[in-house]
């Protein structure tokens, strides 16, 4: 999960002189035909001034300034997982595959990039064979060859790539390179081939998203030649418009153009409208979002203070964003633990938790909406349907969350006979996750339980929550997928296969295992591969089933609030990325706004 | 000499050696520290769990670990950081510490002027309504919080009255390096220096008005002033060089504490990438590498202002060059 200054660039060639109203008439002409000259000098100059690469438009160059509160260590594509460098880096490195860099849906799959097209699956979906596109060209100028693709695929596995294991191991060869990196080859998985300008992947079973794993920043196609270790603070060479010419993770990253970036599809990887993007870490939200105000910045990389939101909302409206993004906040239920193991029990505290509050702590119905299933709004295999709302139940749905029916809970609670029993809830100490926490307290004390709130440092929550021998009995988190399937919620959090006992990663935290909803899970990606809608509907069944065993109490789906300086226009906000930065435009001195 | 300073050393040594143990045994000591499976992702194969705990030698027993860190911070300098992988600590440092630098310099050159300033006319005019208010305005900035009194000066500066010809050459919270803009980074660090050094004026201008206070009944003052000097001289020359020596003694810890990353709050206020804020950082993240990192490096400034006290009291008290 992944989970500059108020100056426009001095060679700007837009700016037109301006005749002073207060200059004598002859000076007035002499200026004025100075102007016309200079305009009329200034519109091929324009033409001729455009970088390599990028968009021949008035509204092409600029310096576009992100902050940010902190870096995201290491810049080597093949390692980072964090949201700062996935978004850094969507425009400095390609796949054989990527996500939609112009606006899409939530639930949009991988479309292809350095590869030509999606190629058909053959052996049943075992075999991939992709056509490299020609010309395509590194930041060093050196094209991109089958052999590059070859290599930064040996590279996932070699540099322990945090995926190697859960997204390519199925790649035929992968498990004996998960086992030892060092000499791995992927040989018989993947195949280049120079002549044909190919290369041919083979899996070991099917994979219906197979082309999203590709398109994920783990993937991304590297220099044959570059060093089989975590690059840290240096990045290694990409294909995108821009690349990083410097970087100090405690202070701030400058990316240029790639001289050699030439635009092969407007949706993939289009060609960047700024000249330059700055990042300056440091600044905490709060501080970020006054800096915005003043347009100090154009953008900040964290999400509007829920204590700003009223304030940018009354005094900015037009330079917010609102963007939908695939994320599902949760409290996880121990099944192994009492009183979470009895089914009841979990259904009791899905009825009784008061929603309507937990959408208040998040920022409200703008930003935020109550969640009843750990499918978020949008994702592949979304249905709507809520079962543990008043008038509802696993078998008759509602069709959205309405009221909590605390009556119905108490009844459950009794026929489970666990009342007066301790919960503790686990959370992590900051932000809107404690006042969440104390609803859930006080959801529990209603329905007869001693409830207690720890709050543990948001650092190592997770890390907490993840750790089978923890004994944990609620804990919140929120997950957000690394593409859009329903898998990646699904699977991930709630397979037989991620629970894993006695680890410290065990991501199941619910500790739940069902072989039934695993054999449907296995049958919706299977049909998923030949059949997408017939595969949704298996996926939507399949969080139903989830559901209605009620390992974990679903809280809300959020919206990111963005705040922009006023120079920036223009569309570059997608559901995966959430901010194409090639695609900002900056409004210059004299725009009209 | 020679034993003086080896002694030093060897006191420097001990110290450091204390800290880095106690810093990392308190680190293993944590529940749910274990960076492994931060360090290697989330959802990350057990194989590749296996792979980093191998690679970052967590599967050693403690002393190992222990001796490779050091050996990765003191002799190789490629300690990684185990929050942001592929992060180099000790470079991290070394390119923080001219921010600190230039803030704690910057705002003791403020509390020092200002605080003789205002000590010296407080015990010139012992008694009266100056020394009073001089006193009553020390100790209301000696109350207030560095971090509160800087998210003030910050909603007004940047964001209440930021579009008045008063702030508008208030430039965005952050550092700008001297030499990318001289005035840059005067404009970027006035109001930081400004903050830090409230609370210590308040301190020094205290503690130097009560000194002078205390040797103006001194033999030597007595002598002074018999031998008809004037009382400015007098004060000044006689009675300020030897009540220095308290404000020299604070100087030397409290400056040293700030080029340690003791300006954190500021530093987290304003915006500064400095050890401070590094330390924050570090402290959040529970990054054991950079939390050793930047407590060493506050350690080695505290021993070595230590030092340099004991030097510059030789130069102030001829009792102590005497050796009496």
């Amino acid at each position: 999960m992944r989970d500059g200054t108020g100056v426009f660039p001095s060679s700007s060639p837009l700016k037109h002189p301006r005749p002073t109203s207060g200059i004598r008439t002859t000076r007035k002409l002499t200026f004025s035909a100075l102007a016309c000259c200079l305009a009329l000098v200034a519109t091929p100059l324009h033409a001729a001034t455009v970088a390599p690469g990028a968009p021949d438009s008035p509204e092409t160059g600029g310096i576009l300034r992100i902050t940010a509160e902190n870096s995201g260590g290491t810049l080597d594509p093949q390692i980072s997982y964090v949201h700062i460098t996935y978004q850094m880096e969507a425009i400095v490195y390609d796949g054989l595959t990527t996500f939609a860099k112009t606006p899409s849906k939530l639930s949009s799959h991988a479309i292809p990039d350095l590869a030509e097209a999606l190629p058909e699956p053959q052996d049943g979906g075992r075999t991939y064979v992709f056509h490299l596109r020609h010309g395509i060209r590194f930041s060093n100028g050196k094209e991109v060859t089958p052999d590059d693709v070859v290599a930064s695929m040996q590279r996932i596995f070699k540099v322990n790539s945090p995926t190697a294991g859960p997204y390519y191991s199925h790649i035929v060869g992968g498990e004996a390179c998960l086992k030892d990196a060092e000499h791995c080859t992927l040989a018989g998985g993947v195949e280049a081939d120079d002549k044909a300008w190919t290369v041919t992947f083979h899996l070991t079973h099917p994979d219906a998203e197979f082309f999203d794993r590709l398109a994920f920043q783990h993937a991304s196609i590297l220099p044959a030649d570059t060093p089989t270790h975590d690059t840290g603070n240096e990045a290694p060479l990409g294909t995108g418009p821009y690349k990083i010419v410097s970087y100090e993770p405690n202070s701030g990253l400058k990316m240029e153009r790639n001289p050699y970036f030439r635009q092969w599809d407007a949706v993939a990887q289009p060609a960047g409208y700024p000249d330059e993007i700055h990042y300056s870490f440091g600044l905490d939200p709060e501080a970020a979002v006054t800096a915005i105000e003043n347009n100090q910045y154009d953008w900040m990389l964290e999400s509007v203070p829920l204590d700003r939101q009223a304030e940018v909302g009354a005094r900015f409206s037009d330079r917010v964003k609102l963007i939908d993004q695939l994320v599902i906040f949760y409290a996880a239920l121990n099944v192994n633990q009492p009183p979470f193991n009895d089914v009841r029990v979990r259904q009791a505290l899905n009825y009784a938790l008061n929603r309507k509050a937990v959408v208040i702590y998040n920022g409200g119905p703008a930003v935020s909406s109550a969640a009843c299933q750990m499918l978020p709004t949008g994702a592949p295999g979304y249905e709507p349907g809520c079962a543990y709302t008043k008038g509802a139940s696993p078998e008759h749905l509602a069709p959205e969350w309405k009221e909590h029916d605390l009556a119905l809970a108490k009844k459950l609670v009794e026929e489970s006979g666990t009342k007066g029993q301790k919960v503790v809830i686990v959370t992590p100490g900051s932000g809107g996750s404690g006042a969440i926490a104390n609803e859930i307290r006080a959801t529990l004390v209603d329905l007869g339980y001693v409830a207690s709130v720890r709050p543990i440092t948001p650092v190592i929550e997770f890390s907490y929550i993840q750790n089978s021998d923890n004994k944990m009995q609620i804990g919140l988190t929120g997950w957000s997928a690394d593409y859009p399937s329903a898998s990646s919620f699904l699977r991930t959090l709630f397979s037989c296969a991620t629970f894993i006992p006695h680890s410290s990663n065990s991501i199941n935290a619910s500790q739940f295992c069902d072989p039934k909803l695993d054999a449907l899970m296995d049958k919706a990606a299977e049909v998923s591969l030949t059949d997408q809608k017939a595969g949704d509907a298996l996926w939507a069944e399949a969080s139903r089933a989830l559901m209605a065993q009620a390992p974990a109490v679903p809280l809300d789906q959020t919206r990111r609030v963005a705040l922009t300086s006023s120079r920036v226009h223009g569309t570059f906000d997608t559901p995966i990325y959430e901010a194409v930065f090639s695609q900002v435009k900056l409004r210059r001195a004299g725009d009209p706004p | 000499m020679l034993k003086a300073l080896l002694q030093r050393f060897g006191q420097t040594a001990f110290v450091l050696f204390g800290i880095s143990v106690l810093v990392f045994l308190v680190f293993f000591a944590t529940p749910g520290a274990d960076p492994t499976s931060r360090i290697a992702g989330k959802n990350a194969s057990p194989e590749t769990i296996a792979k980093v705990r191998q690679e970052y030698g967590f599967d050693h027993p403690l002393p190992v670990q222990y001796a490779t860190m050091m050996k990765k911070l003191f002799i190789t300098q490629d300690l990684t950081s185990y929050a942001n992988r592929g992060e180099k600590v000790v470079p991290e440092l070394i390119k923080a510490a001219p921010v600190t630098l230039s803030l704690a310099t910057g705002g003791a050159v403020i509390w020092v002027v200002v605080s003789i300033l205002m000590g010296t006319v407080a015990a010139a005019f012992r008694g009266t309504w100056i020394d009073r208010t001089l006193m009553a305005i020390g100790l209301v900035g000696i109350s207030i919080p560095v971090f509160w009194l800087g998210q003030v000066a910050n909603l007004i500066t940047q964001a209440r009255y930021h579009d008045t010809w008063l702030f508008s050459w208030v430039p965005a919270l952050g550092y700008v390096p001297f030499a990318e803009s001289p005035i840059g980074w005067f404009k970027a660090l006035i109001i930081p220096w400004c903050t830090l050094a409230v609370l210590f004026i308040g301190v020094y201008a205290r503690v130097l008005r009560s000194d002078l206070v205390t040797v103006s009944g001194e033999d030597f003052m007595r002598t002074a002033r018999a031998k008809g000097l004037t009382p400015t001289r007098v004060l000044l020359v006689h009675g300020l060089r030897t009540s220095m020596i308290t404000f020299v003694s604070l100087f030397g810890m409290d400056f040293a504490q700030l080029i340690g990353g003791g300006a954190l709050l500021t530093e987290v206020v304003f915006g500064l990438q400095g050890v401070g804020r590094l330390t924050y950082q570090a402290l959040s993240a529970l990054d054991l590498p950079l939390i050793m990192a930047s407590v060493m490096y506050s350690a080695v400034f505290v021993v070595l202002a230590n030092a340099l006290v004991d030097v510059i009291y030789i130069f102030l008290d001829p009792r102590v060059r005497d050796g009496r």
